[in-house]
C-alpha cells in the first residue's frame, strides 16, 4: 500500500468535484459547506475518509449533496457527516454512494447524524445507494433527534446544571470528528459553538 | 431433492398455466367516459359512485405520469380491457364455480385453504370476485367481509363515508385510474371491540391477456377491534403488457390493530402499480407485511398515517427481483401525533440481473412530540449482473423526536458458505439456507399455518427451488 496521506480542506479549497486517482490515504473536511460535493474514486487503493460538520443557529439553510462514486475496484470510502442546528435553521442533506460495475470489492459507508436543539429547525436526509457491483460491502445511517434524556439525567444526577450537561454533550457530539482528525495528526481551527 | 447442479435459487414460475377465457362479458379495448358509465351502469350503481368514477376519470386523464422510480413508458392505457365479467353470478359454494376457474384455484390450492379452518375465503378471478364464503362465526360477531361491489350495495351508508377519503383520486395517476374503473376487491367492517381471530383471506388472480385488474379494498376497524387480512396474487404469464393498480384504504380507530399480509406473485408482465395506505388514530396499530416475489415492475409504498397520539406503524417487506424485474417497493410513515412511533424493516433480493429499489419516506410534522421512527434496510445482491438501490428520505420538523435509519447492501458471506459446505451441505443448499435465514424476520411473520396458498408460495419460491 501506498503510504502517502492527503488532507483536504474544502473550506479553503473551493473545489467541490475531486478526482482520487493515485492510491492512498486522503482525507476530506468541511464545516457548513453548501453544494454539490463529487468524490470520483478512479484508482484501486484509494482509502478516503470524508468529514462534515454543520452548526446551524438562526436562520442558517445548508443544502448539500454528496456524491461518493466507486469506479475503480478495491477502494474505501467513508463519509461522516454531523450537524447540530439551532433556532430555525434548516439543513437537506443528500448523500450517494454509488458503485459502479466494474468497482468489485467495494467498502463504502456513510454516516448522518444530526441533533435538533430547538423546534423551529428542519431536517431532511436522504442518503442514497445505488450498487451495481455484488462483491461489496456499503452500509449507511442516519439519526436525527435531540439530545438523550437519560445522558442528560445521569450528568444531572452527578450535580451538573442542565444546560452544561447539555453543553458538554454537544461538545461530545461534535467533537468527535476532531478526534478523528486529530488521531491522523491533523490539526484544523476549531469553529465556535455555544 | 435436485442434484448439486441445479441453478442456484431458480425462482421459476411455477404458476405460469392459463386456462382459455370463457367470459360472459369483457368491455371495449382503452379507457374513455362511455367505458367508465358503463362499467358503472352494468354494476346498477349509486348515482354519486357514477360521479365519483367520472370525476376521477378526469382527473386520471389531466395526472401526469410520475416521474420518479421505475420504468413505466412501455404502459399503454389504450390496449387493456378495463371490465371483463367473468360469471353472471357469483357461485355460493365451490362446486357452482366453472370447471376452469376451478382447475385454475386448484393448482395453486385454494380448496386446501379453506379445509384448513380459514376464517373466510374471497377469491378474485378477472374482475369479480366469484367465490366467496363467509364464516358463520363471523356473521355473528357483526363482521362484514365481502367484495367490494357487494359492500357498495349492501352497507352503502359505510362505504360513501369512507371511500376515497384516504387515497382521494387526486392522489397520483394510478389511483386516479382504479378510482374510476375499480372493480372488485374487499369490503371489510370489524365493529367495535371484536377480535377476529382468524385472519381473513383473499385471492387475487388475472386470467385474461392485457386485462388490468383494478381492485379495491376498504377496511374499517372500529375501536378496540383486532383484524387480520391476508392477500396473495399469482398470475399466468402472457406475452403482452398487463396492468394490476389496486387502491387500498384502511381505517384503524381508536385502540384498534389491523395487520394486512400481502404475498404478491404476479408473473413477470404485470406492471403492479399499487397506492396503499392506512389512518391509525388514537393508540391504534397497523401493520403492513408486504412480500414482493412477483412482476416485472412494481412500485408500491404501503403507507401509515400516524394521526392519533399513541399511534404505532409498522411495515415490513421482502423483494425479490430475478431477470427483468425491478421492485421499487419501500413505505411511509407520516408522524402527525405526539407519542407515535413507526418501524420499518427492509429485506431485498436481487439475482439474474434483476434490480431491488427500497424507496421510503419518514415526515415527522412539527407537534409530534416523543416520536420514533427506525428504519433498516438490508439487501443482497446475488450476482454481478444485478443492482440494488435505497433512496430514504426523512424530513423531520420536531425537535423532541427520534430518528434512526441504516441500510446494508452485500453479497453472501463467503465464511458462513464454506461453513456450511465443509460440513457437507451442497452449495446451492447452502445458499438457499443462508437466503432463508436472511429473510425468516419477515417470512416468521406470515402465518403459514393458516393459509396453504401462503405456505406453497413461499416454499416453492424459496425453498423448493433450491434444494
Amino acid at each position: 500500500m501506498n503510504n502517502s496521506k492527503t488532507f483536504l480542506n474544502l473550506n479553503l479549497l473551493k473545489q467541490k468535484k475531486f478526482n482520487f486517482n493515485k492510491p492512498g490515504k486522503y482525507i476530506v473536511f468541511f464545516h457548513n459547506l453548501s453544494g454539490e460535493l463529487i468524490f470520483n474514486i478512479n484508482a484501486k487503493g484509494v482509502d478516503l475518509d470524508i468529514y462534515g460538520l454543520y452548526t446551524g443557529k438562526d436562520q442558517d439553510k445548508f443544502i448539500v449533496k454528496t456524491q461518493q462514486r466507486h469506479v475503480a475496484p478495491s477502494a474505501r470510502s467513508n463519509l461522516l457527516i454531523k450537524g447540530v442546528f439551532d433556532d430555525t435553521s434548516s439543513f437537506h442533506y443528500e448523500g450517494l454512494i454509488k458503485i459502479e460495475k466494474k468497482a468489485q470489492q467495494s467498502h463504502a459507508y456513510q454516516k448522518n447524524q444530526n441533533i435538533i436543539l430547538a423546534d423551529g429547525v428542519f431536517i431532511r436526509s436522504e442518503p442514497f445507494l445505488e450498487i451495481l457491483a455484488n462483491e461489496v460491502f456499503c452500509t449507511h445511517g442516519s439519526t436525527t433527534g435531540k439530545l438523550n434524556e437519560d445522558q442528560i439525567f445521569f450528568l444531572q444526577s452527578r450535580g451538573l446544571k442542565k444546560t452544561d450537561a447539555r453543553k458538554i454533550l454537544l461538545k461530545g457530539f461534535l467533537d468527535e470528528i476532531y478526534h478523528k482528525l486529530m488521531d491522523e495528526k491533523i490539526q484544523i481551527i476549531k469553529p465556535k459553538y455555544d | 431433492m435436485a442434484s448439486n447442479v441445479a441453478p442456484v435459487l431458480d425462482f421459476e414460475y411455477k404458476f405460469g398455466f392459463s386456462m382459455p377465457e370463457k367470459n360472459v362479458f369483457k368491455s371495449k379495448k382503452g379507457i374513455s367516459e362511455e367505458i367508465v358509465s358503463m362499467i358503472s351502469d352494468m354494476k346498477q350503481e349509486p348515482a354519486w359512485m357514477k360521479e365519483f368514477r367520472l370525476k376521477s376519470y378526469r382527473i386520471f386523464r389531466e395526472k401526469k405520469m410520475p416521474e420518479w422510480g421505475a420504468d413505466l413508458s412501455k404502459i399503454d392505457f389504450e390496449n387493456i380491457f378495463y371490465f371483463i365479467r367473468s360469471t353472471e353470478t357469483q357461485a355460493s359454494s365451490w362446486e357452482d364455480l366453472p370447471s376452469e376457474i376451478k382447475d385454475t384455484y386448484d393448482k395453486i390450492g385454494v380448496p386446501e385453504a379453506e379445509k384448513n379452518f380459514l376464517a373466510g375465503v374471497s377469491a378474485q378471478y378477472e374482475s369479480e370476485v366469484v367465490y366467496e364464503s363467509v364464516n358463520k362465526e363471523l356473521e355473528k360477531q357483526g363482521v362484514i367481509f365481502c367484495d367490494m361491489d357487494t359492500g357498495l350495495r349492501e352497507h352503502p351508508e359505510i362505504v360513501k363515508k369512507y371511500f376515497g377519503t384516504l387515497i382521494p383520486p387526486h392522489d397520483n395517476k394510478f389511483a386516479a385510474l382504479n378510482s374510476a374503473v375499480w372493480s372488485g376487491g374487499s369490503f371489510v367492517y370489524v365493529p367495535k371491540g371484536v377480535k377476529v381471530t382468524l385472519p381473513l383471506q383473499a385471492y387475487f388472480r388475472i386470467n385474461a391477456e392485457r386485462f388490468g385488474q383494478f381492485e379495491r379494498t376498504l377496511i374499517i376497524a372500529e375501536e378496540g377491534s383486532y383484524v387480520h387480512y391476508i392477500e396473495g396474487c399469482t398470475a399466468p404469464i402472457y406475452t403482452t403488457q398487463s396492468l394490476h393498480s389496486a387502491v387500498v384504504e384502511i381505517f384503524v380507530k381508536k385502540g384498534a390493530r389491523v395487520r394486512y399480509t400481502t404475498v404478491q406473485n404476479w408473473s413477470k408482465n404485470i406492471y403492479n402499480l399499487v397506492t396503499k395506505r392506512a389512518k391509525a388514530e388514537e393508540d391504534a396499530v397497523m401493520e403492513w407485511v408486504d412480500c414482493n416475489l412477483g412482476s416485472g415492475v412494481t412500485m408500491k409504498y404501503p403507507s401509515v398515517y400516524l394521526t392519533g397520539r399513541g399511534a404505532r406503524g409498522e411495515v415490513l417487506s421482502i423483494a425479490f427481483a430475478g431477470k427483468d424485474q425491478h421492485q421499487d417497493a419501500g413505505a411511509k410513515m407520516l408522524h402527525l401525533a405526539p407519542n407515535t412511533s413507526s418501524r420499518i424493516v427492509s429485506k431485498s433480493i436481487s439475482k439474474d440481473g434483476g434490480r431491488t429499489s427500497y424507496r421510503g419516506l419518514i415526515v415527522v410534522h412539527p407537534g409530534a412530540k416523543n416520536s420514533s421512527v427506525y428504519v433498516s434496510c438490508d439487501a443482497l445482491i446475488l450476482d454481478e449482473k444485478s443492482r440494488s438501490d435505497t433512496y430514504p428520505y426523512m424530513k423531520i420538523k420536531e425537535s423532541d423526536t427520534e430518528i434512526q435509519h441504516e441500510a446494508t447492501v452485500e453479497k453472501l458471506g463467503e465464511e458462513k458458505l464454506f461453513y456450511l459446505t465443509s460440513r457437507g451441505i451442497s452449495k446451492a443448499d447452502a445458499e438457499g439456507l443462508l437466503v432463508n435465514g436472511f429473510i425468516e424476520p419477515i417470512t416468521k411473520e406470515i402465518p403459514l399455518e393458516y393459509s396453504v396458498e401462503l405456505n406453497r408460495l413461499i416454499n416453492l419460491e424459496m425453498i423448493g427451488s433450491v434444494g
